[in-house]
């Protein structure tokens, strides 16, 4: 097992090597004047787009320019984002903890939901209750995030004002929590760790709607696997094996069945961390709330370079270091997988 | 049950906390603020937390663009026939900081603005009033450290003395730019930027300073100080050592808020004071007329935009057959006078204002903003009018024109909709005037029509400008010289526009350098070099109790674009 992490860990540098030469490769494809109108912001400025060119060596060939990046990056300077303002890495570094602080409300309900809506599905297959569920799994999987956030936020923002709208805090806190030791970067568990309750109060609450966001949507995608994969564990031959031993209903259907429909909802669950840790991009673009995904898509839509290069950088760690978390609870789930 | 109480409670706490308090004034805008360091400030974003951090020497009266007043300079004086500018410096300021502000700051900041002068910035203006070019020691090897040094220098008097080589009328309004706020030289030079003496300047040169350790951590002399600028917020406090009147409103908040919708819903409920609200459209049907809600209207609008006819096509591929028989036009399709008319006669400006602009619109007669000194709104324009149109399509090109028809390429930038509804508005009528016209629209993407048209390849574009500072000089050269920027795409070549734009630059006699321009705006009305697009009029939101923004306080050259004035301007009930 040991030399599997190794081994996998190990994959994380060539990976990203091949990732970034495919990426600097792609954006080669633009013109230089396109890559410099990135940095233009007005007609004015576009009487310059030859100088920027220039100064930036757009026009330098492919290897000239992937190998000033490279080298740069190698040196820890990735470069700076003009979508944030803020040098690559000082924006991964301020940004990446909220996104895991977003991702650590999620994950677990929407894993944990999603299997107990899915083994409540499948075990009342074709009942009331599974109906309403398989409801619940089309609407989930087929509304769009987008819609579904600002429905929430119209309802309980705009119209209840039960719960805060965009941001990740509100103004009264905004000074103060300049002041915050920060431990872990996460504003909310920083706030707790400083014995600031009604700041991390405050952060909780701007959660709920995108979390709330993300857990129908996702669970849902989770419950429908789930439900999918139980119902085929149901009916395979050890089902009924067990149940001909006279093993009760109850630890047949938990322990036998569930316990191997699991192994579908372990891969699916890790693309989903991937895709939260990625950025829940219009999650966070609709809340405002300060992630990776919010600045991605700013960055996308400038041409943004240096910023897309350092987000595909983060992608690929997060894409190795999940994957092989999922192989590891693979092996733990299902003993027939083990690994040498 | 009990666990549901405790929750819905611990959610609900804090919803009292909601609404912007009296002494702050929150801001949502969809985009962040590119950079916090003048040297790099050219957009309105940064420019509208930069002006209020920093000071420039001068700034605009009050909503006038003609009338220049004091900032952090106490008067100036103009010799040597306009090229000698003295200014006397305000005493017992202080930068953030804490350090004084000083001549040598003052100094120390138009130097390094003159050393960088980054393809990114707006120093090219500087440089050229100054060092008579718009580039830097890069691009241009006759710029040397004497000659910066030489152009911006403390007399023993402790005076700023800017020596110009030749007279600049605009030079003033060139400083009230906030990219030209001052600097605080101890801080910077601290902080690891240029050490302001020539032994490092070269190093220097063409540097964008925008991501600038100065960007990160500012000192200004403003009447608000930086807090934080984080991923979403940039936060700024009234300043206590501020050398002016102590502000009403104590803390700034701009959020970075992408979402139109998350937006509206925050200024509703009176989270936000301001915000970034869209279109004339949107503002009408989604905020005016809800509670606490005021819309400012009939602002001024200080861009101009205009539909190019290129007189010399560089691009044989847009040129179809390349001849004057109904397939094509030749590369000098626009140079027939009658082939100009007959599209300025051929568009329907009513039409442009009540589809485009919500008929809140005018046409102007040249393109300068009519708030900007100079206009004349004597000069006459060209109205919809079929009949003038075919009349001068008739006799263009000896007849041939109105025989054999034209088929024409017309661009616009991709995803503008003013845009493109314009071109649409001249297709249609060109077209319903000969069954053997006709234009062909295409959506380019905004590097690839910058570049096309620069190169001259482009027959007939639709574009605008915005102005850097309120001088007139900085639209009418743009767009009638044939040094101008915006020459290469319209190739229209006048000598006697080009004789008097080169004298209003270095007039400084104000009626005369209204005459002058004057007599170009007259000259293009005959000429017609271009389409004059009608010009918007603007309007803004905000909450009723913000006081001290409205229509007649509104500056457009203010950066701080939501109210027109700067921060300290404002209060709140």
């Amino acid at each position: 097992m040991l030399n599997f992490i190794i081994r996998r860990l190990l994959q994380i540098p060539l990976v990203m090597l091949v990732l970034s030469i495919l990426i600097v490769a792609l954006t080669m494809l633009l013109t230089p004047a396109q890559r410099a109108a990135g940095y233009i912001r007005s007609e004015q400025q576009a009487a310059q787009l030859e100088r920027i060119i220039r100064d930036r060596g757009l026009d330098q060939p492919f290897p000239v320019q992937y190998g000033k990046w490279l080298s740069s990056t190698l040196h820890g300077d990735l470069g700076f984002s003009k979508a944030s303002g803020q040098p690559v890495l000082d924006t991964i570094k301020a940004r990446l903890p909220n996104t895991i602080e977003l991702s650590l409300v999620t994950a677990i309900p929407i894993i944990l939901l999603g299997v107990w809506l899915g083994t409540l599905s499948a075990l009342h297959k074709d009942k009331f209750l599974d109906q309403v569920l398989r409801v619940f799994a089309v609407l989930g999987y087929s509304l769009p995030s987008f819609v579904l956030g600002i429905v929430l936020l119209a309802v309980f923002y705009g119209y209840l004002g039960w719960l805060p709208g965009a941001g990740q805090l509100e103004v009264i806190n905004q000074f103060s929590v300049g002041d915050l030791k920060r431990y872990t970067g996460m504003l909310g568990i920083d706030a707790l760790l400083n014995g600031r309750f009604d700041i991390a109060l405050d952060v909780f609450r701007h959660l709920v709607l995108p979390a709330l966001t993300l857990i129908i949507i996702l669970s849902a995608t989770i419950l429908k696997v789930m439900r999918n994969s139980l119902l085929e564990a149901l009916s395979s031959d050890y089902v009924r094996t067990a149940r001909a031993k006279g093993l009760p209903d109850r630890t047949v259907n938990l322990k036998h069945a569930r316990r191997n429909a699991l192994l579908s909802v372990i891969t699916l669950g890790g693309f989903l961390i991937i895709g939260l840790l990625g950025g829940s991009v219009i999650t966070e673009t609709i809340f405002a709330y300060p992630g990776v995904g919010q600045w991605v898509v700013q960055s996308a839509g400038q041409l943004d370079i240096p910023a897309v290069l350092g987000f595909a950088l983060l992608s690929a760690l997060v894409v190795v270091v999940v994957s092989t978390v999922t192989d590891i609870l693979y092996g733990v789930v299902d003993p027939r997988v083990r690994f040498d | 049950m009990k666990k549901i109480a405790l929750l819905s409670t611990l959610l609900l706490a804090g919803a009292a906390f909601a609404a912007a308090p009296k002494d702050t004034l929150v801001v949502q805008e969809s985009a962040d603020i590119p950079t916090l360091d003048p040297g790099a400030t050219y957009d309105t974003a940064s420019g509208s937390v930069v002006e209020n951090i920093y000071e420039t020497l001068l700034t605009y009266k009050g909503s006038s663009l003609r009338d220049l007043e004091p900032l952090l300079a106490t008067k100036w004086t103009i010799s040597n026939g306009g090229k000698t500018y003295t200014f006397d410096l305000r005493k017992n300021v202080k930068f953030h900081s804490g350090n004084p502000f000083t001549c040598a700051d003052a100094e120390y900041t138009f130097q390094r603005n003159l050393v960088t002068n980054a393809a990114e910035s707006g120093n090219w203006f500087l440089s050229d009033s100054l060092l008579g070019t718009p580039s830097n020691a890069n691009d241009d090897k006759s710029i040397t450290w004497a000659k910066i040094n030489n152009a911006v220098q403390c007399n023993s008097q402790g005076q700023l003395v800017f020596n110009l080589p030749k007279p600049d009328p605009a030079f003033l309004a060139k400083l009230a730019f906030a990219g030209q706020s001052i600097v605080d030289k101890n801080w910077a030079t601290k902080l690891g930027e240029w050490s302001g003496t020539e032994a490092d300047w070269k190093n220097w040169v063409g540097k964008d300073l925008q991501g600038s350790k100065l960007n990160a951590q500012p000192s200004g002399t403003g009447a608000y100080r930086l807090v934080r600028k984080d991923a979403n917020a940039v936060l700024a406090q009234a300043f206590d050592g501020y050398w002016g009147q102590k502000p009403a409103i104590k803390n700034v908040i701009i959020q970075k808020v992408p979402e139109l919708a998350a937006r509206q819903q925050a200024f509703l409920r009176g989270d936000a004071d301001l915000i970034e609200a869209g279109t004339r459209a949107n503002i009408e049907e989604q905020l005016k007329g809800k509670p606490g809600v005021v819309v400012v209207d009939g602002l001024p609008n200080t861009t101009a935009t205009a539909v190019f006819m290129n007189e010399n096509i560089k691009d044989p591929a847009r040129l179809g057959s390349g001849k004057l028989d109904g397939q094509g036009i030749p590369a000098n399709f626009f140079s027939d006078v009658n082939v100009r008319r007959g599209f300025a006669y051929a568009f329907n400006y009513a039409q442009y204002i009540s589809d485009v602009l919500k008929g809140k619109g005018k046409q102007r007669t040249m393109l300068l903003p009519d708030s900007f000194p100079g206009y004349d709104p004597k000069v006459k324009t060209y109205k919809y009018d079929p009949a003038q149109a075919k009349a001068y399509f008739q006799r263009a090109w000896g007849g041939q024109l109105w025989k054999n028809g034209f088929t024409l390429n017309v661009a616009y930038r991709a995803g503008s909709v003013g845009a493109q509804t314009a071109m649409e508005i001249l297709k249609k009528n060109i077209e319903a005037l000969n069954p053997k016209f006709r234009v062909n629209i295409q959506a380019k993407e905004w590097s690839a029509m910058l570049n096309d048209s620069k190169a001259g390849k482009e027959p007939m574009i639709i574009i605008g400008w915005a102005p850097d500072y309120a001088d007139p000089d900085n639209f009418m050269y743009t767009f009638y010289s044939s040094n101008g920027y915006y020459y290469p795409r319209s190739n229209w070549k006048d000598a006697t526009v080009d004789k008097w734009l080169d004298q209003a630059r270095v007039t400084t006699n104000t009626a005369e350098r209204n005459r002058l321009y004057s007599l170009v705006g007259q000259r293009a009305y005959e000429q017609s070099p271009f389409v004059l697009v009608p010009a918007g009029i603007g309007l803004n939101v905000e909450r009723s109790n913000l006081v001290g923004a409205t229509a007649q306080t509104f500056n457009p050259m203010i950066s701080f674009s939501y109210t027109g004035t700067f921060w300290k301007d404002l209060s709140k009930k």
